[in-house]
Formats: structure tokens, sequence, C-alpha cells
């Protein structure tokens, strides 16, 4: 037994929707083909519904009265002979009229609900069937969504299997080129970016010849412009930038080396040279070394972090440099030519030198003084990661009254840093090395460390230096040495 | 504010015109006694008689012809043509005389013309009657050509229109015809001529107009799954084209797809890409797409979803914009 | 069975010819003396008056089913020519095979006598084809939905079969709305001034949508012609020997080089214009009740009855046919299978054309990359 499934046709050209009026059959009755099964109301007329198929009527799925969506389920009906047939075709002969002529035999009716049931589980009205198709579509109320896509893996199979058309395609975007008249430039030396990212190029001064792109098929993006842009103040003896590698230059690599390499002088590499230079030739530089037994600051840093508190030998020298200021404040004072005055600070905002890949920079700890030497430590920390990361802030790279370097990570003992501009002091702190050293009367292998300070002569004199320095170093010799201090 | 059809919308405006203005006639075919093939003239005819209301022979040409002799009598004819495809036999009235008569006449003779249309597809209908020939319209000077997406645009824009002193074609979605919408009569609506920014977003610029408004609202919804904020324009007006707003929104965005129903070549889409290529160049991340009709007649029923705009392809071009795998460029991405 | 009783029965002349129009069988299938056209169809025998009934009610039935089918959702739209097929017929069944055929796309009474299978008949209709046949396999043009349109093709057809030296005839089925068409004026000019052997035929169903006939002419349409020089016949439209002697006439005269006619057949729609339309907005029942009582085929079956030409057998046979054609139909209609997604791309021109192609190629690929 045979079950169909009819939904409301679209009944002229573009109705969303209508209204059953009345029922002339009910559920059980038989009918013919194109018998008229009910009335609707549409938009435009009222309308007589002639029954798609010969058969009985198990049920009906509106009330009169009731609106219906185009496409909605109005009628199933239960027909005899196999399932999909709703005409006879072959036997012409056979039938006076086939809509009239009904299977003699019956076959039992009986339990209707449940055939009916297990053939609309069996989801759609048949193939052939009935169109809903017509007219605007019907909304379904759920959300839109998109068709899922094949994986990308099937889709490039049958892409491959689609060469032909994808040549052709080709053949057809090409085609045109070939017929331009001495181009201008090779297609090869035209380089592959967006209208943006050409621009930023051109501002920022980066030759889009020499920048590989990452971006799909050999795309110059932003990023690799930006990279190179910063890079480029490093790098001065490689012919092609890649930003993707290391940027910190290598120096020694001599095979195949060009007899010339021009870097333009840029961004931070110039700004960095113009500040040295105005610090150099404006303060008289004078320079005071002091080598120290920091046996004790390492004993005391080691037994710091043991018990959880943050401490490092920087910290310790910072928080020794910040009572050194107390007691010395000529080192932490500014020579103001414009006003033709001499500040002297009463805070310490605290200069640490950070060797970054975009070059050397100073940012600032603010009121150092205040803090503890645990917040020392962090502080220090954080703003040498931000540094490394470019992400200093320009507040954090301006105001700084005093600043320590430490050279010793390069692993040099001692230097004459230059000053940094505003300022009237430079610590260096060199590398702690074992050296035999005097200790109670006898030679023992101590930490030795050597301090470097450079000061500006106009504000500060020699022993107000001397006497700053040796400050400093008595608190790293002997840190209980602060207790006499403060 | 009333919950109204779009195609009541249109009546209702009819009937505003016709209220405020002893000036405006309607003409066309089927429009009095039946009230019009889709009823959006239903009942007029019934209240304001048959000499405001006139059922004409089948013939477009005449149609504008009569209406451009009214005119010149000083009356405001508001014409219906029955289907889009119907409207190249009234071509040679619309572009060679309504068109030019004003600048033909140093302005001496206006031609306050309104030509209202039901355009588009997606009804499932046979040839001839999906047509979207705004294209012709838009770039034929001395015509203004808008079209509507919302019941209270239908009202309002028609208004607007019929009371412009120039001829006006008025585009409207049939398709679309019985969506619902509030309409507010007393709405002061945005000056004809602009564009309005349906639904924000960060990621593309979608523009489109008339039956694809709300497709292109669906595709929005369905790429917020995928993470993508898509900023959907409404242009409202096809002659003149708001730029200044989808400037400002590619601007925002850095990415455009135009959608329409018409074919592909020649289209108000490619007007557009031009156009925002040239304003926004520097600002754009990837070239202008179209997805639009193919550059075919308008097919059988059962493949006009091969030839519309849908969400999906609609979405594939955003894909393209965006420079995600798509159908165009590749998955290899 | 069949009879030679030549088709003018015993009561001619009974009744006065009808002053308004060519009518051989009126009403109430009583055969009526007109000394113009009687010889027209003085040829036309018992039999073969017996199978154009047999055509008229089978189309009537096709009309029937048609409708049916589109209230089941089967076909998108159909435009019945219910009360037309005596028009249809009768002027169709005079055709050679090597005439041609113009028509509006309420002819399927026309393209069934052309000889279009059925599924060819609902294919547009179905919307799986723009057009549902070859025209050059049956002479007979993919009707045309831009109303007048036609008329135009078969005045220009007309003018080539002249310079071949043939003397087929090309016609032209149009309605009253047409006529109000530039084009049709356009056509009547043409055909006029170059002698075609076209035949303008115009189905006066009192109707367009619902504009009545009065708003398209002031006087009866046949009046028009002559104002462009072509003679013109008003014949009863649900009369099918009048139109069939009517069509005859022109015939003849187009294949003698006697130019173009123009026939108008009186006749009413008795449905709606497409099964979107509702008349009852426009039609009064009263008329339509009128018109019922000029039936194009109980006149037929009154008249052959009379004559003991339809007997009672005759009749059953020519309904299990009927039924056989609806059941065939019905079956053709829905065994229309949909056509292929990338066949839009077909026959939008003769040869290749690359901006298509790409377009094609690329559609191709964005449809294969969806899930099976």
């Amino acid at each position: 037994m045979a079950v169909k499934e009819f939904a409301l046709p679209d009944l002229g050209e573009g109705l969303t929707e209508s209204e059953i009026v009345e029922w002339h059959v009910a559920v059980g009755d038989m009918v013919t083909l194109n018998q008229p099964i009910a009335e609707v109301e549409t938009a435009k007329a009222i309308v007589s519904l002639p029954s798609p198929v010969a058969g009985k009527i198990s049920a009906l799925h509106a009330e009169p009265g009731a609106t219906v969506l185009v496409g909605a389920r109005i009628v199933t009906f239960e027909l005899e002979g196999e399932a999909g047939e709703t005409d006879k075709q072959d036997d012409p002969e056979a039938s006076q009229k086939p809509a009239q002529s009904q299977k003699p035999a019956q076959p039992d009716m009986s339990a209707p609900t449940e055939k009916s049931g297990e053939a609309s589980s069996s989801d759609a009205p048949e193939r052939n069937s009935v169109l809903v198709g017509y007219g605007p579509a019907v909304e379904s109320g759920k959300r839109p969504i998109r068709k899922p896509r094949a994986a990308p893996a099937a889709q490039q199979t049958s892409q491959s299997a689609d060469a032909p058309a994808a040549d052709a395609l080709a053949q057809i975007v090409e085609a045109p080129a070939k017929n331009v008249n001495a181009p201008a430039t090779p297609a090869e030396a035209r380089t592959k970016t967006t209208p943006p990212v050409r621009k930023l190029a051109h501002d920022l001064g980066v030759d889009l010849t020499r920048v590989q792109g990452t971006g799909p098929d050999g795309l110059i993006t932003r990023d690799d412009v930006s990279q190179v842009a910063d890079a480029g103040a490093q790098s001065s003896d490689s012919a092609t930038v890649s930003p993707s590698r290391e940027s910190v230059p290598r120096a020694g690599v001599s095979n195949g080396r060009p007899r010339e390499q021009r870097t333009p002088i840029k961004s931070v590499r110039k700004a960095t040279a113009a500040a040295m230079v105005s610090s150099a030739f404006t303060a008289p530089h004078v320079t005071e070394f002091l080598t120290i037994d920091v046996t004790r600051t390492i004993e005391l840093v080691a037994r710091l972090k043991a018990s959880g508190t943050s401490a490092s030998v920087l910290a310790v020298i910072a928080k020794a440099l910040c009572i050194g200021v107390a007691r010395n404040p000529s080192v932490n004072s500014r020579w103001d030519a414009d006003a033709n005055e001499i500040i002297e600070f009463g805070y310490v905002n605290l200069g640490i030198a950070v060797a970054t890949p975009r070059g050397l920079m100073v940012p600032n700890l603010k009121d150092a003084d205040s803090l503890t030497l645990a917040e020392l430590t962090d502080a220090i920390g954080t703003i040498a990661r931000d540094a490394r990361a470019s992400k200093a802030t320009p507040a954090s790279l301006g105001g700084g009254t005093i600043s320590i370097t430490n050279v010793g990570v390069f692993g040099i003992d001692a230097g004459t840093p230059i000053l940094n501009p505003g300022e009237a002091a430079i610590l260096a702190m060199g590398a702690v090395r074992k050296m035999p050293w005097e200790h109670h009367g006898e030679i023992a292998l101590r930490d030795v460390m050597t301090l470097s300070l450079s000061f500006d002569h106009r504000l500060v004199d020699g022993e107000q230096g001397a006497r700053f320095l040796t400050d400093i170093g008595a608190i790293l010799s002997d840190p209980g040495t602060v207790l006499s201090m403060v | 504010m009333t919950d109204l059809t779009l195609a009541k919308a249109l009546g209702s405006g009819l009937r505003r015109a016709l209220s405020d203005d002893d000036k405006v006639v309607l003409l066309g075919e089927d429009i009095g006694t039946l009230g019009g093939v889709f009823r959006v003239t239903d009942g007029l005819q019934r209240d304001f008689g048959t000499e405001r209301v006139m059922d004409t022979p089948l013939a477009e040409a005449g149609i504008i012809g009569m209406a451009v002799g009214l005119a010149f009598r000083g009356y405001r004819p508001v014409c219906e043509i029955q289907f889009d495809g119907f409207i190249y036999p009234g071509f040679d009235q619309i572009v060679a005389q309504v068109a030019k008569l004003h600048y033909r006449t140093a302005g001496n003779v206006r031609m306050p013309l309104t030509i209202r249309v039901p355009y588009g597809g997606g009804i499932g209908a046979v040839e001839h009657h999906s047509e979207s020939p705004e294209a012709y319209f838009a770039h034929t000077a001395g015509l203004r050509v808008v079209t509507c997406s919302t019941p209270q645009d239908a009202y309002s824009m028609l208004r607007e229109a019929i009371a412009s002193d120039d001829p006006v074609l008025f585009f409207e979605p049939k398709r679309r015809y019985w969506t619902k919408g509030e309409v507010d009569e007393d709405a002061v609506g945005l000056p004809m001529g602009t564009a309005r920014v349906v639904v924000e977003g960060t990621d593309v610029t979608l523009v489109t107009y008339g039956p694809l408004v709300a497709t292109a609202l669906d595709a929005a919804v369905a790429a917020a799954d995928d993470g993508i904020s898509i900023e959907v324009v409404d242009l409202r007006s096809l002659s003149p084209v708001d730029f200044d707003t989808v400037s400002a929104s590619v601007q925002k965005t850095g990415r455009l797809v135009i959608t329409h129903e018409a074919s592909e070549s020649g289209g108000l889409g490619a007007e557009i890409a031009a156009t925002l290529t040239d304003r926004c160049f520097y600002y754009l991340e990837a070239a202008p797409v179209r997805i639009t009709g193919f550059d075919v007649p308008y097919p059988a029923a059962k493949l006009e979803d091969h030839f519309l705009p849908d969400l999906d392809r609609i979405l594939d071009g955003v894909d393209r914009a965006l420079g995600r795998a798509n159908s165009l460029t590749g998955w290899s991405a | 069975m069949s009879t030679t009783v030549p088709a003018k029965a015993h009561n001619v002349g009974a009744k006065k010819p009808n002053p308004d129009f060519v009518q051989l069988l009126d009403a109430d299938g009583i055969r009526l003396a007109d000394d113009l056209y009687d010889p027209w169809v003085s040829d036309v025998t018992g039999d073969q008056l017996a199978s154009l009934y047999e055509d008229l009610i089978i189309v009537r039935r096709i009309d029937t089913e048609a409708t049916a089918l589109q209230r089941q959702g089967e076909l998108g739209l159909w435009p019945p020519l219910f009360g037309q097929e005596a028009a249809q017929v009768g002027s169709a069944r005079t055709l050679r095979p090597d005439d041609f055929v113009f028509s509006s796309y309420r002819e399927n009474a026309v393209a069934y006598c052309r000889g279009v299978t059925l599924p060819d008949l609902v294919r547009v209709w179905r919307g799986t084809a723009a057009s549902g046949w070859d025209p050059f396999s049956v002479g007979m043009a993919t009707p045309a939905v831009i109303i007048g349109a036609q008329t135009l093709h078969a005045t220009g057809y007309a003018v080539g079969c002249k310079k071949d030296g043939v003397d087929s005839v090309a016609v032209a089925y149009f309605g009253d709305g047409a006529t109000s068409e530039g084009d049709v004026s356009e056509a009547m000019v043409f055909a006029a001034s170059f002698n075609a052997p076209v035949i303008f035929f115009c189905q006066n169903n009192q109707w367009a949508i619902s504009e009545p006939v009065g708003l398209q002419a002031q006087r009866p349409i046949a009046d028009r012609a002559p104002g462009f020089g072509i003679p013109s016949i008003r014949v009863d439209g649900n009369d099918v020997l009048a139109v069939m002697a009517a069509t005859r006439s022109a015939l003849d005269r187009a294949r003698n080089g006697g130019g173009p006619t123009f026939i108008e057949a009186v006749t009413y729609r008795r449905g709606p214009h497409t099964t979107s339309d509702d008349p009852s907005r426009y039609v009064d029942p009263v008329v339509v009740k009128e018109w019922e009582a000029r039936d194009p085929i109980a006149r037929v079956e009154a008249f052959l009855r009379s004559e003991g030409v339809l007997t009672d057998e005759l009749a059953a046979s020519i309904q299990s046919r009927a039924d056989q054609v609806a059941a065939e139909f019905r079956a053709g209609c829905l065994g229309l299978e949909n056509p292929e997604p990338l066949s839009v791309f077909d026959n939008v021109y003769a040869t290749e054309h690359s901006g298509l192609a790409r377009q094609k190629s690329q559609y191709k690929a964005y449809l294969e990359g969806f899930e099976k």
C-alpha cells in the first residue's frame, strides 16, 4: 500500500500561503483522480483543489479556516498498487476511465494508522510528485545556514580532474596579457601585494623587490613589510632580507660578501645615533672605576630567592644606587641650558639599558627609590621583556634621571658608558668573576665585579662621583653597610 | 504604525498620493477593476473613480506615450508596467522622450512621471516575468531609478517618487510583495537617493538592493557562524547611487561584495565596483567581488536556482573577498 | 460505421444567416447556408466532421487535465483555452505541414493539431524548459509571451516563402488585446506593402485578463485590416465549420499570390486568463451563461447526432480516447525530468563565447565544491 503526501502548491505565481475554506472530503473517503477535494482561498482567488491521485483519504492536515503555507502537507492519501505508481500507463485498452476504476479486491485497509505512520516516517513525498519550488521560497523559520562544502582534499581531487576547465580558464585569463605590447616591467619583476601594503612600503622606504612574501602564492603582507623595516636598521651584510629568520646580524660571516653593502639610515638606529652624538658632544664625560668583592651580595641574593623573595644582583645594585643618590644628589640632576639652571631631582627614575632587536633602548622605572628590592627585581624584568618585544611605551622611554647598563652579560669587565641624554650619571656593571682576592688577610677565590661610573663633569665633580661610587661599592661588598647609611 | 505587506504598503502610498494631489493619475493594464495582477491598486478605482485610476489598452508604448501628453498638460502620471519583461515596448518612449524632454526644452517642460515596475525573479515563472532591467535605465541620463526592499521603504519611497518633479523608475521586488513589515505613514524617510546600512559589521561590506536585501541579511546571519561580521548596505537608489555611504563602509571594512539578480556584464555591480575601487583604492585589502545572475537570459523555472544569487553563492564571494578558500581561487589557501 | 454524408444537412436554409459574422453551424447545431463559404467545406464528410469533433473533445480534455495538474502543483501555470476549441482546431486542421504557425501562449490546441507531443505541450508550463519543441519539426514557433510580437515574425516568414517561390503560408494567432499593440499594426503595414502570404488569425475571446474587448476596439476588430489594405473575414469562432471555411479561403488567397487576410474569430474565454487569475472579480456570470449556450462542442454533437453520424458507440469510444490522452498527458507531465544545472548556460549563442565559457567553468567548480 503506497502513501502519497500532498502539499499545498503555489496556486498563483508566487503565493506563499492559502486559507483552507472547506473540505469536500473526509478521512476515510475514496476519491477519484481530479475529484475536487477542497476549496482554498489565495490572495488572488478562491480555487478548487482537484485530487492528485485516486485513493483513500487517510488524513487531513488542516482545519477549515486555517492558513497553510505553500509546501506544507495538507492531505495524506492511501493508494492502491505498487509504491510510486499513480497512473496506469501501459494498457490503454484496458481502462475505460482509469480515474474511476477501483481495484475490485481491496487489500485490507485495517490498521491504516500503522501503515501511514510507517510510510510517513519515510521522510519526503514521492520524487516526481508535488512541486513546492514554484513561487517564493517558503520560510522554514529555521536559522539561515550555508550548505556544507566538501573537504578540501576531496575538492582538490575533483579540481585536478577538472584540469581542462581550469586550464581553459587560465588560458582565457592569460590571453590578454600576451597581446600587450612592450610591457613596462617584465612579469617576473612585478611584486605581488595589495594597494595599502604598497603604500606602507613606500612610506617606510622598503624596496618591495627585496621582500620575500609569506602570504598565499608569495603575496607580500603588511607584516612582511613591517618586519623588513624594523630589521633594516640592523642588517648590513645580507643581500636579501628574510624577515622570518633571526634578524640580529651575524658578524663575521664572510663567504660571498659583496664589496659594499648599503643600508638606509632609519628609525631606531637613526634615533639612537642622534642621541649619542648629542650626549657625547655636549656633556664632558669622566669615567671612574671600582673593583669590589661582591660575594656577600651573591650569597644574599641566593638566600632571598631560596626563601621566596624576588631578588637579583642587578636589583641590589639598583637599590644601592638609589641609596647612593640620596647621599650624593648631584649625580641625579640635569643641566638645563635653556633655563640656565641645574635641576636636582627628588626622585629616581632609573633607566635600565636593554639590548633589543631594534637597537639599544633605555626604558626607566619611575620612582625606583620607592620600590622594595622585590619590586625592583620584578619591575626590571618586566621593562626589559617589554623593550625586547618592542612594547616599550614612549612614557617609559622618557623622563629618566639616572641609568644603569649591564655590560657584564656580554662578558665585559668595564667600559666607558655614554650618558643617556639629559642625565648626569650612568653606572655600568661588569661581569662577576671568580678571582683571587684579599679575604680576612688571606688570598681566596671571591666573586669580583668592576663598576664603571661615567658622569657629566659640569654637574658632578670627581670627589662627588667617587663618593657615590664607593657608597655603592660598600653596599655590594657588605650589604649590612646599608644600616649605617639610611 | 501598521503591519502591511509590501504590496499593500504600495497601495497605501498610492492612495495617499491620490488624496494629496488632484493632478496624480494612475495608468496601467488591469489596475482598475481588477485592482492589479498583484492587487497593489486594489480598491483605488472604486474610491477615486475611473478618471483618476485608468485601465489602459494592452500597449506599453501607449501607456508611457499617453503619460507624456498628460505631463505636458500639467498632470502627475503614475504608470504601472505589469511585469519587468514587458517594459521593452515602452523603452523608446521612456528613453527618447521622458528622459530627455526637460533637457531638450531647457527646463520648460517637466516630466514628473513615476513608472512602477514589478521586477526580479524567484517566483518560478515562465519567461519575461523575472527580469532585472534596472541597468538600462540607470544608464540613461535624465531618469532617476529607485528600488525598495521593505514595506516601509515601499510606502515612503513611492510617495517621494510621485512627489519628485523628475521622472522616476520605481522598481518593486515582486517576490517580496508578500513580505510583511511595520509601516509608519507619517515617518519621514531617508531622502531619495540615499543608501541605508541595514546591519553593521566589520569584516566585509555587502552591497545590494531590492529582492536580495533579505538574502544578504540571511547571509550575514549565516556568516556569523564562521566568525565573519558582514555589513549589509541597501542601496535603495540606483541612479544616483549613494557612494558616500558605501565608501564610508568600505573604508571601514576594506572589503566589498556586490550582489544583484541582474546579469554580471554591464550590470550595476560593475559600476559600483569600478567607482569604489577608484574612491577607496588605498583601503581595499582585496578586489571588489560581484555575485550576480549569469550572462544568460533568465532561465526556466527549474533552473532559476542556478541563476539567482543565493546565500551560499554570496558567501562564496565573501570568502573570496576575505582571501579564504572559495570556488574561484581554489581551496589550497 | 462511417458514412459519407456530406456535412450539409436536411434543414439548411431553415434559419437566416447571422449578419454579424460567417456562420455555417449555429449554436443549436443547425446547418446554415452561405453561398460564399459553403464551397470551402463542401468536401467535408460526416467521418471527417466526427474526427474534428473528437479533436474538440480531446483538446478540451487536455485543457482540463492541465488545469488540474496546476492545482496539484505539477505545473507552475496554465492558460486555459476552454471555449476556444473550435477556433483553434477548425483553423489548424486546414494547414499543410509546410505552412508555419506563429502563435500566442494560449494556442495549445493548435499545437496539438500541428503534432506537438503531449509532454512537449507542458514543458514550458512545468518550467523544465523555455520552449517545448523544435519549431521546424512541427511547423510551429515557440508560442510568444510578449503580446503581439509574433505578428511581425509571421509576416517576415511569409515574405521569405514568397522569395523562395513556394506557396507555403504563415499564420499568426493572437488575441483581441494584442491588436492594441503597435507591433500588430506594424505587421499589417508590412504584410500589405509586401503582399505577404500571411493570415492574421485573431481569436477575439472578449478578454485581455480583466480588460474587456470594448477597451481595445471601438468597432469590430475585423474592420481594422481593410484600413491597412488587407481583406478581412469575421467568423463565428465557436463554429468549427465556419472557421475551417474562412481559413481555407484565406489559405487559397495566400497560396495564389493574393497576399494577406485578416480573420477575426469571435469566441469567448470561458476560463480564467491563466490559473493565477480570478475572473469572478470582473466577469458577469450572466454573460458566461450566454456563451455556454454557444458551446462549440455541443453544437457539433447535436448536428452529428441529428445526421446519425454520432452513435452512442462512437461517442463512448471518443470519450475513452480522451481519457487515454488525458492519462498519457498526465504521465508525460509527471515524467518530465528536471534539467541539469549546467544546462543553464546552453544555447545562449550559436558559437563559443569566451566570457560565458568562463562563467560556466567557474560555476561548475563552485557546484563541485559542495558535499554530495
